[in-house]
């Protein structure tokens, strides 16, 4: 399912992004000067084989790691010339990332979890919390907000990461594979979430997924095919 | 954010502490490492107390039952001649002062002839042997003694070495150490006996033991030139010094204790921190900053040892105090000066416990924080 034509300002503008792992006879090129662009509001899915590079991408683009070679640009900001604190704090609050494992600490409440960010951000424990319920009603597990993490299924814990990725409000979302440990009705929920939250808070995602169905009912679909140049292409 | 942020830090502590409902595994390990600590201070501070009960009854003993200080001349064996000594005894009224001059003597009686030491003693009014020369001749009170000096005297047989024949009147203790036979004599058998009344030395006593240590420096200004005074402190230093260094030497082989509880605790930390490496790289991915993260661990790290370092003081010191007030246990009786062991808490052996544990827990607590904040966060994401 598509949506309507793409807004027309770039979120995303990706160039030339290479990265690469290893030294000499054990190097591994994974993205060769791949070039991405998403607009602003649009939903982006990333499919692909596995260990295609899917995930090293989402990295370059929440800033949890940096490219060999290229430029990379969010919202405007040329994002490579940030300093680490900087990185740190763009993580903090202008991306909201969805991890396939570790959804959430075990040690803490799912209202604490989703409270995470802003705490980390330096918010009172009020005001992380009073959010966080909010985000909670959004996600619909807002009467299991003094649940740990073991109390809940996989998916009310995939959701509850949803909710925490957004909880100091972010214009870009990634999400790495996040239903690609739940069956099919867990993971239509999550994905019904994101969806929706996706239109409700104006962001721009980018969803990596095995799922081609729900690749499908995003905006664009980029395939990475190879470490070659050029082998990523995309279908609207 | 800028700087990092006290509720997080707070609230992870607090949790990975604690533990909290079902995670009892991180709590149990920290309870380990706080028992751990306890129980080294708490070791720490009994062994302290203990020596410090026993030392200060050493001391009290030797103030008790020894010269608190001597004079004696600077250059030569005899005092100089003058009335300060008599000035001396009246103004300072509760001080003892034995003078003492001394030679050699041969003490016969019916159970043979036994070399000893004559002092010659001021304030005696009759003899008095000490129990090793008593043991020695086999005499007690009472018994007919014949003290020959090494003066000899022209009789008509010829030089016959001078002889009094005289009764023992009191047989004193000896002091802890004495071994050598000794008898003294008051200051006209001496003058006889010796053929002069050149005082050797002066050996004071405060009838108040506490003062033991302050006797010398209270007697320095009103002595003549010449004559010099050895305090206490000085009669006593090897003793004292052999107390001190075993109160060093035991504290430091107890504090050993100390060192493996931080061992562990360094042990505990750092597997705390491999255990949640992928927590830790999430909340780096979330925008945690490394500082943060080491700052969670440090305070992890000394937070447990601090903690375990305080309450086993408390522990150990109140341990003591009981020990001691309750006289709990006792020790057998004619071999020890007290009847029970012997407990001292003092406030600077309170304070070197707290230190060490916090010092301990501080350097314990180093490495494992700065590891874990080290640690790549994509590699940590990985980590499954
Ligand atoms: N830290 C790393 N060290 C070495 N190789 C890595 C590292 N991270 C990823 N790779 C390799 O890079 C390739 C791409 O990985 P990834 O981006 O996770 O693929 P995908 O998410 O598409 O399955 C894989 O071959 C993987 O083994
Ligand atoms: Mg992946």
């Amino acid at each position: 399912m598509s949506q309507g034509p793409p807004a027309s300002i770039e979120a995303v503008r990706g160039a030339g992004l290479s990265k690469g792992y290893g030294e000499g006879d054990r190097r591994v090129q994974v993205l060769a000067g791949l070039d991405i662009s998403v607009q602003l509001g649009e939903m982006l899915a990333v499919v692909g084989p596995s260990g295609v590079g899917k995930s090293t991408l989402l990295h370059l683009l929440g800033l949890l790691d940096r490219p060999d070679a290229g430029t990379l640009e969010l919202f405007g900001t040329d994002v490579g010339s940030l300093s680490a604190a900087g990185r740190a704090r763009w993580r903090n609050r202008r991306t909201g990332f969805v991890f396939q494992f570790h959804a959430l600490l075990p040690e803490f409440t799912l209202e604490e979890n989703v409270a995470m960010p802003m705490l980390i951000g330096g918010s009172p424990m009020r005001e992380a919390l009073a959010a966080a319920r909010e985000l909670l009603g959004a996600v619909g597990l807002e009467p299991r907000r003094d649940h740990f993490p073991d109390q809940l299924s996989g998916g009310e814990q995939q959701r509850g990461a949803v909710a925490r990725a957004l909880v100091a409000g972010p214009e870009l979302l990634l999400a790495d594979e996040p239903t690609g440990n739940l069956d099919a009705a867990n993971a239509e929920s999550v994905f019904e979430v994101l969806r929706r939250l996706h239109v409700s808070r104006g962001l721009t995602s980018v969803i990596v997924t095995h799922n081609e169905a729900l690749a499908g009912r995003c905006d664009r679909i980029l395939r990475l095919v190879g470490a070659a140049s050029g082998d990523a292409c995309s279908r609207t | 954010m800028g700087r990092p942020s006290v509720t997080v830090l707070r609230l992870l502590v607090g949790r990975y502490l604690l533990g909290l409902r079902r995670r009892t595994h991180v709590a149990a390990v920290s309870a380990v490492s706080f028992t751990a600590m306890a129980l080294g201070a708490a070791a720490l501070v009994v062994t302290l107390a203990l020596l410090a009960g026993f030392q200060s009854t050493i001391r009290q003993q030797l103030a008790v039952s020894g010269v608190h200080a001597v004079l004696r001349a600077k250059v030569g064996s005899t005092l100089p001649p003058g009335d300060w000594l008599e000035r001396l005894r009246e103004r300072h009224g509760e001080l003892h002062v034995r003078s003492i001059a001394s030679g050699a003597v041969w003490c016969v009686s019916e159970g043979g002839a036994v070399p000893a030491v004559l002092a010659v003693v001021d304030t005696l009014s009759g003899v008095e042997v000490n129990r090793v020369l008593a043991a020695r001749l086999g005499a007690g009170v009472g018994a007919e003694v014949t003290l020959a000096t090494p003066r000899a005297t022209l009789t008509p047989l010829g030089p016959m070495p001078l002889r009094r024949r005289v009764a023992v009147d009191r047989v004193a203790e000896a002091r802890p150490g004495e071994d050598r036979a000794e008898v003294r004599v008051p200051l006209a058998l001496g003058a006889a006996l010796l053929g002069g009344a050149a005082v050797e030395t002066v050996e004071l006593r405060a009838s108040d033991p506490s003062r033991a240590f302050s006797v010398a420096s209270d007697v320095q200004t009103e002595l003549p030139d010449g004559v010099e005074v050895i305090s206490f402190r000085e009669l006593n230093r090897p003793l004292l010094a052999a107390l001190a260094l075993e109160r060093v030497m035991i504290g430091f082989g107890v504090a050993l204790v100390m060192a493996v509880a931080a061992l562990n605790l360094l042990c505990n930390l750092a597997l705390l921190a491999a255990e949640k490496r992928a927590d830790v790289a999430l909340l780096g991915a979330l925008g945690l900053e490394p500082h943060s993260v080491r700052r969670l661990f440090l305070i992890l790290g000394i937070g447990v040892g601090a903690l375990g370092g305080v309450i086993g003081t408390v522990i150990g010191g109140l341990t003591a105090v009981v020990l001691d007030v309750t006289r709990a246990l006792p020790l057998p009786r004619g071999v020890f000066v007290v009847s029970h062991v012997p407990f001292r808490v003092t406030a600077g052996a309170i304070a070197v416990v707290l230190g060490v544990s916090l010092g301990a827990a501080l350097l314990a607590s180093l490495a494992p924080a700065r590891a874990a904040a080290r640690r790549d966060v994509l590699q940590g994401l990985r980590y499954e």
